[in-house]
């Protein structure tokens, strides 16, 4: 079939806008016009003023007049001839709509960009948002936080007050770094689940477990640690986690469609929450420089690492034995996402 | 008689095709997670505009004229509003029910202009539908009804329903003819029993099974109970959202044109399940499928008795004179569904 000049008409549906009755027409293009003929009238809307609508699959395309009134084509193949000729070319997003090469890249390319997505801007935002977050919030959640892991996980201290206190007189000690933003604040709780830990709050909570402050004769080596957990809070870490797994909760909600199930609560994810590698690099970093700017040696916290390590293994083997291993291996995993422990005392104790 | 209204019996009809729709489907998720999903506005208008043009009714196409910057206004509306909510719950339970409470104070009158926006923006051969309900409506059938139905341990939740519907429809035209919703509260009554009389069959039949399982089979007899509480709750959702819709269309009128729908529950119940084992085993990439498929069944079972000319409506005057109505419709929208 050849194309005379007479394929440069395309047949059309004609409505005005004012009613609903269509009228057929025939259109076609002169100069910069797109003309409009029917067997009664011949309408001249002027190019500039006529909305082409996209293509969209098969479905018919519209050329809607400024002026009032539009015309409904089925017919794509002439409608992209008659467009060819006056000029105007396709988008580079209706490309992308109709084509199957496009529709699989696009497929392979959300998965990377859900990866780069998680691996790097999940974080960085986290980072930029967590150092941002006011006093209250983290306030909020540190007790919110401290209120759970009581009730679940943590029982009273049975340190007496005095060794409580001496502990707190030689954390006081240790001078801050000069760059410090919050308020730190030590409490004693006791965990057979746990073992041997103390962690960090939000809010600047260190919660010292007695299995630890029993571990060593040196309370140096536990000012140690206490000063890798203030790196942990100085940096932010848990608020960290918490938006980290605040954002992906909220991915997952908005893809399952589920709204209810938003924002999983604090307290499960820091008790669950691993720190990363690069965390726990950070932390001794901190823990580092805040020995050295009191004239202490970083090779107190190596030797705790090792010590930390012999009681976990020690108690994972206990646990090995028991019925409910596998809940007890969780609780002990402490360590299990620190770089390797010898990796770290090494790097802050290189003389060892 | 019987052979003239068969002549003017027009089904819908719906041409959307799952592959086409894929490729649209796949390239509007893209550019919404690389721009963080700003882009789901464009791509809202885009799948609403491919499901519009390819519904059909006596030869000619619907269409969708909402603009991406109005639904894009409407979605930072929405989400900072629920963020503002979900954080102060988190943080300061009292002020967020207090904010909860406000926003279920102002839901109503949201559910109005997403209304408006939504069929001010719907046309259908170069005629724009309207929604002329005013506030007072809005929170008669969206807050009032709804409030006195949970009061009444929801036995009154078949007539809030019903209110709901004759709110939508009655305030709802096209061009310059009215809808009209003649449903009855007895057709929802009636729909919402049998419902529930399927659900309390299955629970009894479930616990008499249980009963009378030996002690040793307690177990299966529980999971086998389960199962048909399951099953029973997702026939009941299938037959429930046919018999509605063919309820609420059956008894629309829009002039002298009678609207009609006869979904077939069990066809329905079908692309359900299918569609949902469809999305789980692709790890959603039969969604653009299963929505055609949905759109397909809805809509072809439904159509328009007529004794008139479908092509006999004008516009509205009032509507093309003032041009208020476009101000305020375009100002944004809101994404509720219901």
């Amino acid at each position: 079939m050849s194309i005379s000049p007479s394929d440069d008409r395309v047949a059309a549906t004609y409505y005005d806008g004012r009613t609903a009755a269509g009228r057929v027409v025939m259109l076609s293009v002169s100069s910069s016009d797109l003309l409009l003929h029917s067997e009664t009238e011949e309408l001249r809307w002027p190019l500039r003023e006529v909305h082409i609508s996209e293509r969209l699959g098969s479905t018919p395309r519209l050329l809607t007049y400024a002026g009032g009134g539009h015309c409904e084509v089925g017919d794509h193949a002439g409608l992209e001839r008659l467009l060819d000729h006056a000029g105007i070319s396709k988008g580079w997003l209706d490309k992308l709509q109709h084509s199957l090469s496009w529709a699989l890249a696009a497929m392979v390319l959300i998965v990377v960009a859900f990866f780069a997505a998680y691996r790097y801007l999940l974080p960085w935002g986290a980072e930029v948002l967590a150092m941002r977050m006011p006093g209250v919030v983290l306030q909020q959640m540190g007790s919110s936080t401290l209120e759970t892991l009581d009730k679940f996980a943590l029982q009273p201290s049975r340190l007496d007050s005095a060794r409580q206190q001496e502990l707190r007189d030689a954390f006081a000690r240790l001078k801050p770094l000069p760059d410090v933003q919050l308020q730190y604040n030590i409490i004693f709780r006791s965990s057979p689940g746990m073992g041997a830990n103390a962690f960090a709050l939000p809010d600047g909570t260190i919660v010292l477990l007695d299995e630890l402050a029993e571990l060593t004769q040196d309370d140096s080596e536990i000012v140690a640690v206490l000063a890798h957990e203030r790196g942990h809070v100085e940096r932010r870490h848990a608020m960290r986690m918490v938006l980290q797994s605040s954002a992906v909760g909220l991915m997952l909600a908005w893809y399952v469609g589920d709204v209810s199930s938003l924002l999983a609560t604090a307290p499960a994810i820091i008790m669950q929450a691993k720190y990363s590698r690069d965390m726990e690099r950070e932390a001794d970093e901190y823990a580092e420089r805040t020995m050295q700017f009191n004239g202490l040696s970083p090779c107190l916290l190596a030797s705790m690492l090792d010590k930390l390590e012999a009681a976990h293994l020690a108690a994972r083997k206990d646990a090995g034995k028991l019925a409910d291993a596998g809940k007890r291996d969780e609780m002990t995993d402490y360590l299990s996402s620190h770089p390797a422990t010898q990796e770290r005392a090494a790097s802050l104790c290189p003389a060892k | 008689m019987q052979e003239q209204f068969a002549q003017n019996k027009q089904h819908f009809e719906f041409t959307g095709k799952g592959w086409e729709y894929f490729r649209i489907w796949i390239v509007n998720l893209l550019l919404t997670i690389l721009t963080l999903g700003i882009y789901s506005a464009w791509a809202k208008v885009r799948r609403l505009q491919y499901f519009y043009r390819n519904t059909r009714l006596a030869g000619a196409s619907f269409d969708y004229h909402g603009t991406p910057i109005a639904i894009l206004k409407g979605r930072f509306i929405a989400f900072g509003l629920l963020l503002l909510y979900n954080v102060t719950l988190k943080f300061n339970p009292i002020l967020g029910l207090a904010i909860g409470l406000l926003l279920a104070l102002v839901m109503p009158w949201l559910l109005m202009r997403s209304l408006r926006f939504k069929l001010y923006n719907s046309s259908y051969r170069g005629l724009r539908f309207g929604f002329a309900g005013q506030t007072r409506g809005a929170y008669r059938a969206f807050l009032l009804y709804p409030l006195i139905a949970a009061l009444t341990a929801y036995l009154l939740a078949p007539l809030a329903h019903q209110r709901i519907k004759q709110y939508q429809f009655d305030n709802s035209r096209f061009g310059n003819a009215a809808f009209k919703f003649n449903g009855t509260v007895k057709g929802f009554y009636l729909i919402y029993l049998s419902a529930f009389a399927v659900l309390v069959g299955a629970v009894l039949l479930a616990f008499a099974l249980a009963r009378m399982a030996s002690p040793q089979d307690m177990a299966g007899s529980i999971v086998i109970g389960v199962l048909i509480v399951g099953v029973a709750l997702l026939v009941v959702s299938g037959l429930f959202s046919a018999y509605m819709q063919n309820l609420v269309w059956g008894n629309t009128v829009l002039g002298e044109h009678r609207f009609f729908s006869q979904v077939s529950a069990r066809r329905l119940l079908w692309v359900r399940v299918s569609n949902f084992a469809g999305i789980m085993l692709t790890l959603g990439l039969f969604t653009p499928f299963a929505a055609i498929r949905m759109l397909r069944l809805q809509l072809e079972s439904m159509g328009v008795e007529s004794s008139g000319d479908m092509s006999g409506f004008i516009a509205d005057q009032q509507q093309q004179a003032t041009a208020a109505g476009e101000e305020t419709a375009e100002m944004f929208d809101v994404d509720i569904s219901f």
